[in-house]
């Protein structure tokens, strides 16, 4: 029997783990988090009103209840573990911590974020009642939203809802207040490129139109036909919401305006300088800034010096018995279906690899020697149905928000004789 | 009876429906082969057999991934009658074009002489039921329709 650790049990994890024991159904497959709850971005990063796309996670809930999967959570890698401990343990060791830091704009000098400006991670993790989040920051007014990609469109849509709009979701109290007692006077979502070149989904751009209290402009649209059918599509969507007026939060759609500078008085944001060489820039007065830019390593596992000496990048292969899925190894590019397909990929190259190489016999979880305080997937199983018991009003879970709760509730209460 | 179970998925949901629905049916003595779409050819199915089609829909009221090259293939379908199908989809009604994934792999089916046994049955993504709760008593009703037939 071979033996696989999987660290990290957000999708690309559950996908490796669910294809290896689709292949190998007598394997170990161990998968650790060092949340001591699975699913990373499944829970904390998809929009908390997307709860559909969620779904997925029942088919994860499988890997561990019938495909045989373990779980073990609250387990650093780098910290409880080391690597070198983890690839002496398994056969195979599978990166799958995806990137958690968010790519901060280079005129930003590290360490001096200015009052005002923050993260779309940082503002998801704290929205979505991710345990090691920052408080909610304090913003309003003019809003600009800095990126053309997905994680602006979600941020924007959810600062654009009333409260009756968000029901069905998993919005925590507190986020729900945070999200409708904000004092709101424009919405402003500002990308460097081109509009037909923007990376959003054209779905999300017309699921805009549903927003019941928007005005909503697109600016800087190209004119005439596009031949390329994808950008001709997402095209008509923003000229569909183009003008659409259910209410009065404007929200403007800005292009070709990549950024230059952003101004700050006494450390806090008070506007920036945005438009392409040569054009005339624009000076965009603004209260907050959230940068959607993109996502890059948080500086853990040293995932950059890794990926680039690995031997088979594409493949995913780093070294004999040293693996790595989803974003660690792709970067922050692709939605759920292709980190899937790259995932099940790589389960096929482990099988191969492993079944290669004559069986050695490996000590698994049980020669790591963890001491730390664990949960196991029926922990998980607990905390999820006390989430779901105590959801509020119009809510279908209400989050536990901190690591203490959660390891202290995921303990099974012996039943009293 | 002789049963195959089609599925066409992006993200795995009909994967999983599709091996739920199988093994519900072969606990009650049924013979079923499961398949991925993309792995099938329209010329290739059997009209001995029925056939249940469990398929979601993607990006805007499309196939999903696994389906596409089957309903490419579908746009030169070969003669269809006698193939017997019930159909399911997944969906999700967040999106105004729910389950028309499904809605068109019925219709060129339909459109080739096949005949479909009982109506389309859909699950929302969005809403309360698991989606095998909807689709186990789908499954029964197909297969009980047929049996009765035969
Ligand atoms: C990006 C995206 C687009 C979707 N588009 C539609 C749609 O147009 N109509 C629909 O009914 N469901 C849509 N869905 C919902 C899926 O069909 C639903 O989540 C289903 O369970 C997915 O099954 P699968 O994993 O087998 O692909 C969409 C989901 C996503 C994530």
């Amino acid at each position: 029997m071979r033996k696989v650790a999987i660290i990290g049990a957000g999708p690309s994890g559950c996908f490796t783990a669910q294809g290896l024991l689709k292949a190998r159904p007598d394997w170990q497959v161990d998968v650790y988090d060092s949340l001591p709850v699975p699913y990373g971005l499944v829970r904390y990063g998809v929009a908390a009103d997307h709860q559909g796309t969620k779904g997925i996670a029942r088919q994860f809930e499988r890997v561990f209840e019938r495909q045989g999967a373990r779980f073990f959570g609250n387990v650093t890698l780098g910290r409880e573990v080391t690597l070198e401990q983890m690839r002496a343990a398994y056969d195979a060791v599978v990166l799958a911590t995806g990137l958690a830091g968010d790519r901060v704009p280079e005129l930003v000098d590290d360490g001096a974020t200015p009052e005002g400006m923050i993260g779309a991670g940082a503002l998801t993790r704290a929205l979505y009642d991710h345990p090691d989040a920052g408080d909610l920051p304090d913003i309003g007014g003019h809003v600009v939203i800095l990126g053309n990609g997905n994680v602006s469109v979600d941020l924007l849509r959810l600062l654009a809802k009333s409260e009756s709009e968000l029901e069905g979701s998993d919005l925590s109290p507190r986020a729900t207040k945070w999200l409708t007692s904000r004092r709101i006077d424009s919405l402003t979502i500002v990308g460097r490129s081109a509009a037909e070149l923007a990376k959003f989904d054209p779905v999300m751009i017309r699921e805009l139109a549903k927003l019941q209290a928007v005005t909503i402009r697109v600016a800087d649209l190209p004119e005439g036909e596009m031949t390329d059918a994808g950008q001709e599509k997402l095209l008509s969507a923003l000229c569909e919401i183009d003008g659409l007026s259910t209410g009065p939060l404007p929200i403007t759609f800005r292009f070709n305006m990549p950024l230059q500078s952003i101004e700050t008085k006494d450390g806090k944001v008070t506007g920036l300088v945005a438009g392409r060489d040569g054009a005339e820039s624009e000076h965009l007065p603004c209260n907050a800034l959230v940068t959607a830019i993109g996502f890059c390593c948080d500086g853990r596992l040293g995932r950059d010096a890794v990926m680039s000496g690995a031997e088979d990048a594409e493949a995913g292969r780093i070294a004999e018995g040293l693996y790595a899925a989803g974003w660690f190894r792709r970067g922050p590019r692709g939605t759920i279906p292709e980190n899937r397909a790259d995932s099940l990929a790589l389960a096929a190259k482990i099988v191969g690899d492993l079944e290669a190489t004559p069986e050695t016999s490996r000590a698994g979880h049980d020669g790591l020697g963890l001491t730390c305080e664990t949960v196991d997937h029926a922990g998980w199983q607990r905390l999820d149905a006390i989430e779901k018991a105590q959801a509020m009003a119009g809510r279908c879970r209400t989050k536990i928000p901190t690591r203490s709760d959660m390891l202290r509730l995921a303990q099974k209460i012996e039943e009293l004789k | 009876m002789d049963i195959t179970i089609l599925y066409g998925t992006e993200t795995g949901n009909a994967e999983m429906l599709a091996e739920d629905v199988q093994s519900a049916l072969e606990d009650a003595g049924h013979e079923v082969l499961v398949e991925n779409l993309s792995d099938v050819a329209p010329a290739d199915l059997d009209v001995s057999r029925l056939h249940l089609v469990v398929c979601s829909t993607y990006g805007d009221g499309e196939l999903p991934a696994s389906a596409q090259p089957f309903g490419e293939a579908m746009k030169d379908a070969p003669d269809l009658s006698g193939l017997r199908f019930g159909i399911f989809g997944l969906g999700d009604s967040e999106y105004e074009t729910f389950n028309m994934g499904s809605q068109q792999i019925e219709e060129m089916l339909v459109a080739a002489g096949a005949e479909r046994i009982g109506e389309r049955v859909t699950h929302d993504a969005s809403g309360d039921d698991m989606a095998e709760d909807v689709a186990l008593p789908w499954a029964e009703a197909v297969v009980e329709a047929v049996g009765a037939d035969a």
